[in-house]
């Protein structure tokens, strides 16, 4: 089992990569940043890595993927209610993130997801407590 | 901030891709679990939900990239000890992962990492605590 998770993402631009994050409101942990990388602190446990392409190219072993084109991955953040999911989106969309669908609500989870400046997806998800308490 | 994170990847084969991650120990959540995909427990707060292909792209608006053919994202996670990366490799490459490169061992950290029947790449680290750093 594993503590902590880093999620390794490649940026084009830094420096605008670290100003949309820090805009949805998370910190940097600067003991993991360098020239050309910066640690985002989604949790305790969630740790995102922006690495500048040929940084990331480096330890890729493969060609890296333009996310704007095409999707690899996409990562799904739990919110501790709607109104959280609603924020996070809400700052995104101003930071100029991509908004692709409206929220989905399908009565045990609340979700909205949005590209951010590089294309990765993301997705902000509260479940409901009742689903929960069933 | 969040607790947990679902990191969602597409999968070719469902049944092949539970079983490669059953080989390297995991296990999976039933509640999250059907024909369509697959929730597996990489820890307390993190999970990986391995999805076929078109129940994947039903959450975006992308092509998905083929991850043989080039990167969109690096997931690394925290192991306890240098023998825990070492097993999970050992243990991936047996299960059919590729293993392009040596363990790398920057003294306060130790990773190694492979990619899977998929070609997502993953990566593992053990990070010496600050007060055992000679």
């Amino acid at each position: 089992m594993h503590t902590q998770i880093f999620v390794n993402l490649p940026v084009k631009d830094l420096a605008r990569a670290k100003e949309f994050w820090s805009s949805l409101g998370y910190s940097f942990d600067a003991k993991f940043a360098g020239e050309k990388s910066a640690c985002i602190i989604l949790g305790e446990s969630i740790l995102v890595m922006l690495l500048v392409e040929d940084l990331f190219a480096g330890f890729a072993h493969k060609p890296v993927c333009d996310a704007h084109e095409r999707v690899e991955v996409l990562h799904a953040l739990t919110c501790d209610n709607r109104e959280h999911v609603d924020t996070l989106i809400a700052k995104a969309r101003a930071a100029g993130a991509t908004i692709p669908d409206e929220a989905d609500d399908d009565g045990f989870m609340y979700a909205q997801g949005f590209y951010d400046l590089d294309g990765h997806g993301w997705n902000c998800c509260a479940w409901s407590t009742e689903a929960e308490c069933k | 901030m969040h607790k947990q994170i679902f990191v969602n990847l597409s999968v070719k084969d469902l049944s092949r891709s539970k079983e490669f991650w059953s080989n390297l120990g995991y296990s999976f959540e039933a509640k999250f679990t059907n024909d369509q995909g697959a929730c597996m427990v990489l820890g307390e707060n993190l999970f990986v939900m391995l999805l076929i292909e078109e129940f994947f792209a039903g959450f975006t608006n992308k092509p998905i990239s083929d991850a043989r053919e080039r990167t969109e994202v690096l997931n690394c996670l925290s192991c306890d000890s240098r023998e825990h990366v070492d097993s999970l490799v050992s243990k991936a490459k047996a299960a059919g992962a590729t293993v392009p490169k040596e363990p790398v061992d920057h003294g306060f950290m130790y990773v190694h990492g492979f990619h899977d029947i998929d070609g997502h790449g993953w990566e593992f680290v053990h990070m010496v605590a600050e007060g055992d750093c000679k």
